[in-house]
């Protein structure tokens, strides 16, 4: 489902990425830890299509989503990087004056197919419908973040690119992304989540630590102090 | 058009807080325009020039004709006179106390009388100042229309005794000197009246009503933060993941922000037109006032103007929106960026009191062109300058548009 092959990425002279590689198949679930400002981030905005890598290739079910051209530039297939991802960012993409309606008809340009969801469909699992018409500024942190979740799933996305999505919620709302999580992976969606928490962990089938740009597999049991001492 | 949609209706929502925004700003504009106004309104120059008279006797005839000349209205405004003594009077002169230092001669009434005319000593000082050299020019004046009489009585004498009329010569004396006299005591007489404003074709209340409707334009910037400043970069780049491109994000803020400025500047003019309905003398003189001059173009041509205007301006504040990037930044560079160039442009005080090298500036800013284009709607177009307003306005709103749109895609990040 995900072939990341030899990704590096930098800012300036800086190299934020240093040849990541990973895979992950469908209904998996891709776990990535890692220090604050090591590049789980980067490597998510990669991923989503929103930061052009320097070298690598991506490829999500098949389709190459970013590869190097014959002219040795790096080029994002734009519609496989759309249709193929959802992606939720840690900031939320949201506009706060309008109602949670209104943002998600930006993401949703059919209305009858939001209303289905909203009302039976993934949209309903994250409980969203309690609290459309609210104005998004008036929403709590974990509101927001299941808003989020939901933009990130317009369009059905075969895989979903989650960037810490429990920092600074409370527990309900971590168990309640948890549940939705979990919903997703069994219907055969593949997650890419990065994450300091362990409760999300649990979820994950690898986990990857990320240290200084470079990426490693990690026992998959190993918690707590353990994990930490690898960043 | 989704996203443009949801722009519009977020402006919407917004439009209130925005205008009460405005309607704050239209008050301390307002007030500046109220103190800009005072300040312009000054006294003429009061001009008192200190003039010493030294005279050589003690003759009360003299002194007479002293005080006579002393007492003349169009003498008692410009000048005030000290007796002094000569020894006196040149140091006087020396220190600056005086302007100048007449010198009366013995028997000088007398003298004039007589036909001896003695001459009188007009000593200026070395170091010539405003005042001394308006005594000259009045002294040199008065001296050629003395000169004048003078021919004109001894003209009158000669043709008299050739044509045999001496008994008639007294009559004629007194014409001339009649003639004379109202001549040299109407001061008006003498001078051109020409009237010489700073604010050029534009009357004071032209002038600040064109300068106060670009401050506003430019300082709604601030109160329409809302819709034109970027949105999160969170959004941006989800925005541009789903195919909506930096150029349409920037034309969707750029559409609100010139229908917001548009709005308040529409609602600004309906209020100023209901106020002038209620007061319907205040309103027709004021309206006599404002608009004056020829030339004004019709009317669609004016709404073009106008149109114009908002274009330059919202692009302007658009890319100060992209450039500063956040809500305090933005609104502190609006604001000091506007102030300044309107300063600059001889918004606040007529640029042609500013120094040379900040009125060379302030000509070619984006400012001073929306001031000329608006003056020009009330005061009416000098021959070219229409045409040089617009280009003006079209080249910064392409410069502003450039950059705007450049920043907004640098700053994207997207694929």
């Amino acid at each position: 489902m995900i072939a990341v092959t030899d990704i590096t990425s930098s800012y300036g002279r800086r190299r934020i990425l240093n040849g990541v590689s990973f895979t992950a198949g469908q209904g998996e679930c891709v776990g990535i830890v890692g220090a604050n400002g090591c590049g789980k981030s980067t490597l998510m905005s990669v991923l989503a299509g929103t930061l052009k890598p320097s070298s690598g290739t991506v490829i999500y079910g098949g389709r190459t989503a970013w590869s190097k051209t014959g002219a040795g530039r790096m080029h994002g297939d734009r519609d496989v990087l759309r249709t193929m991802t959802g992606y939720v960012p840690q900031e939320n993409p949201l506009i706060p004056e309008l109602s949670v309606y209104d943002n998600l008809r930006l993401w949703y340009p059919d209305h009858r197919i939001l209303r289905q969801e909203l009302e039976q469909g993934f949209l309903s699992l994250l409980g969203i419908d309690d609290f459309c018409s609210k104005q998004v500024s008036k929403l709590s942190g974990g509101m927001k973040k299941r808003v989020s979740i939901a933009i990130a799933m317009a369009g059905m996305p075969q895989i979903l690119l989650l960037d810490e999505p429990s920092a600074a919620l409370d527990l309900v709302c971590k168990e309640d992304i948890r549940t939705y999580l979990q919903a997703y992976l069994r219907r055969g969606g593949t997650v890419v989540i990065t994450t300091h928490e362990e409760s999300e962990l649990a979820l994950c089938n690898k986990i990857y630590v990320m240290k200084n740009g470079y990426l490693s597999q990690a026992d998959n049991h190993l918690r707590g102090e353990a994990l930490v001492r690898l960043f | 058009m989704q996203y443009l949609y949801l722009e519009i209706k977020k402006t919407i929502k917004l439009f209130p807080r925005m205008l009460l925004q405005a309607i704050l700003l239209m008050m301390l504009i307002s007030v500046i325009a109220f103190c800009g106004v005072k300040s312009m309104e000054r006294e003429p120059l009061a001009v008192n020039v200190e003039i010493g008279v030294a005279t050589k006797e003690d003759n009360w005839m003299t002194h007479m004709a002293l005080s006579y000349v002393e007492n003349m209205e169009s003498v008692s405004q410009l000048c005030h006179f000290v007796q002094v003594s000569e020894e006196e009077g040149l140091s006087l002169l020396e220190h600056g106390e005086i302007a100048v230092l007449i010198v009366l001669p013995e028997q000088l009434v007398e003298g004039i009388m007589n036909g001896q005319n003695p001459s009188v000593d007009v000593i200026f000082p070395k170091d010539v100042r405003l005042e001394a050299m308006l005594f000259r020019e009045l002294t040199e004046s008065g001296a050629g229309l003395l000169q004048v009489a003078q021919a004109q009585i001894y003209g009158a004498i000669d043709t008299a005794k050739a044509y045999d009329l001496t008994e008639r010569l007294s009559v004629i004396e007194a014409d001339i000197d009649s003639y004379n006299l109202a001549f040299a005591l109407d001061r008006l007489a003498m001078y051109d009246e020409e009237a010489v404003s700073a604010t050029g074709r534009m009357s004071v209340l032209q002038y600040y009503a064109a300068s106060g409707v670009v401050i506003f334009l430019f300082l709604t910037g601030m109160a329409v933060y809302p819709v034109m400043q970027r949105e999160n970069p969170a959004f941006r780049r989800q925005l541009t993941r789903n195919g909506t491109g930096a150029l349409w994000q920037s034309f969707c803020r750029w559409l609100c922000g010139f229908i917001c400025i548009g709005l308040l500047m529409c609602v600004a003019w309906v209020l100023i037109s209901v106020v002038t309905s209620l007061m319907p003398g205040v309103g027709k003189h004021l309206t006599s006032m404002l608009i004056s001059g020829r030339n004004h173009g019709t009317l669609s041509a004016r709404i073009g103007i106008v149109l114009l205007m908002l274009v330059t301006v919202t692009t302007f504040i658009s890319m100060i929106y992209s450039i500063a990037g956040s809500k305090t930044g933005s609104i502190l560079l609006i604001f000091l960026l506007s102030v300044l160039m309107i300063y600059l442009s001889g918004g606040f005080v007529p640029s042609v009191l500013l120094p040379q090298v900040m009125r060379a500036v302030g000509e070619v800013l984006p400012s001073a062109y929306l001031i000329r284009a608006f003056g020009g709607l009330l005061a009416g177009y000098r021959d070219g300058a229409l045409g040089q307003s617009i280009a003006g306005m079209c080249i910064y709103t392409a410069v502003f548009g450039a950059v705007g749109y450049c920043i907004d895609w640098r700053k994207n990040d997207a694929v």
